[in-house]
């Protein structure tokens, strides 16, 4: 029996070979990417080359620059979904990237983890406290 | 027409856990339209999102949230956060099989809109620009939330074509300057249209541009506040918006009170949320 892990592991892997499968890196996801302007790496860059590189990092064989900023970028704008003609969904490929990217799936790390914060739940912890009763805090958030 | 009276569990989330009067008007809204909730939230109920960098946590903590919700026995769970909607519609859900259907809080409302309107009685007289995201594909939530805001007698709700990247404020924070910008934005447009208050959807945005008070004398507020407030149920007090404008960290702390320091500890709320409180808007 699969544990848990296995399973998302699975899921992922699974979602990575669609991907594979059906992106022809016409690079229309980057195009419209509102998030591009936010980084030089990325200026003038070719959206076919950028997306490509973002295979290479599902692939696990490595990822140009520019693919990793433009996984580091992705804020899940969703404005790339309309914009892929193989529906692909390239938000959900930006994420794969990123859980990619960080080595979540047995590679090498390819990019830090920014939102590593070990004080993340603890805060939320301490909001509920000075927002919520205990008994509600017992009720709900337990 | 949806009439009957539910039961469902209202998932709120984590990080809308620091909107404490946010959570408490949803569920009163909720039960104004004949939904009882079983509202759950907080860590112990994470999707599992924020942890990309770690396959184990993330599917450890979507493993117990979905058991924990099957074990409910409720068939219905009402989202809040768009990231646990998504998460829950794609990485949870794909794997853990789940004995429930899943709705956003605002589809929940506008399919009751019909319940709602007879009850928004309490006038609120003012203009109101709604603040909008590009990025919560799987609802299209801000038309949905415009049809409710427009149910209320005496707003005036201005929307405009101006979306953000991203499914909510706290998407941006990786790139500060696409957050400034949707700063400036948000002001430039609640001055083009000659409005002092923003209408807010989301915890984050809340959480992010609530300071706009001190910094640009404009009031943010969450929709469901003003649906709370047209019903005429007294909403509580936002908090979090109060000590984020307090002024000063000794403002801060007398508004928070000795007590809650103390519940918290002094010492992790000096270092952890103080820091928070203390940021505003940057343009």
């Amino acid at each position: 029996m699969q544990s848990e892990t296995e399973r998302l592991l699975a899921y992922i892997e699974r979602n990575i070979e669609r991907t594979l499968d059906d992106c022809t890196t016409c690079g229309k996801c980057f195009e419209a990417c509102p998030m591009t302007a936010y980084s030089e790496k990325l200026t003038g860059k070719s959206g076919g080359d950028v997306a490509a590189g973002v295979l290479d990092i599902l692939r696990g064989t490595g990822g140009t620059p520019e693919a990793l900023e433009w996984t580091r970028l992705c804020t899940q704008s969703a404005v790339c979904i309309p914009a892929c003609p193989e529906h692909v969904n390239p938000m959900l490929m930006m994420r794969l990237s990123r859980i990619t990217a960080l080595g979540s799936t047995g590679g090498a790390a390819m990019m830090a983890d920014g939102k590593r914060d070990p004080n993340f739940f603890r805060r939320i912890n301490a909001f509920a406290a000075l927002q919520f009763t205990d008994t509600e805090i017992a009720e709900q958030q337990r | 027409m949806v009439e009957k009276r539910e039961r469902v569990v209202f998932w709120y989330g984590c990080n809308a856990i620091r909107h404490g009067d946010i959570i408490h008007s949803a569920m009163a809204v909720l039960r104004a339209v004949g939904i009882e909730s079983d509202a759950t939230g907080g860590p112990g109920y994470c999707c599992g999102t924020s942890k990309d960098g770690n396959l184990a946590a993330a599917a450890g903590m979507a493993a117990r949230t979905v058991e924990k919700f099957n074990a409910t026995g409720r068939d219905k769970v009402v989202t809040w956060c768009p990231s646990c909607h998504r998460h829950m519609g794609t990485f949870m859900g794909g794997v853990n099989p789940a004995k429930f259907e899943v709705s956003h809080i605002t589809e929940m409302l506008h399919a009751r809109r019909h319940l709602l309107a007879p009850l928004l009685t309490h006038p609120l007289e003012r203009r109101v620009v709604l603040h909008a995201h590009t990025g919560f594909h799987e609802v299209d939530a801000y038309p949905l939330v415009a049809d409710l805001l427009r149910l209320i007698p005496g707003l005036d709700l201005v929307v405009t074509d101006f979306a953000a990247p991203g499914h909510m404020c706290s998407a941006l924070a990786a790139v500060p300057q696409a957050l400034k910008d949707v700063v400036r934005e948000s002001v430039d447009l609640c001055a083009a249209h000659d409005s002092d208050t923003l209408v807010t959807v989301f915890h984050s945005c809340q959480r992010l541009l609530c300071g706009l008070a001190t910094t640009d004398g404009i009031n943010v507020v969450n929709y469901v506040n003003l649906l709370s407030d047209a019903i005429g149920i007294q909403p509580p007090p936002d908090e979090y918006a109060e000590w984020k404008n307090a002024g000063s960290e000794a403002a801060i702390m007398a508004s928070v009170g000795p007590d809650r320091i103390a519940k918290i500890g002094a010492d992790f709320f000096a270092k952890q949320v103080l820091p928070e409180l203390r940021k505003l808007p940057e343009k």
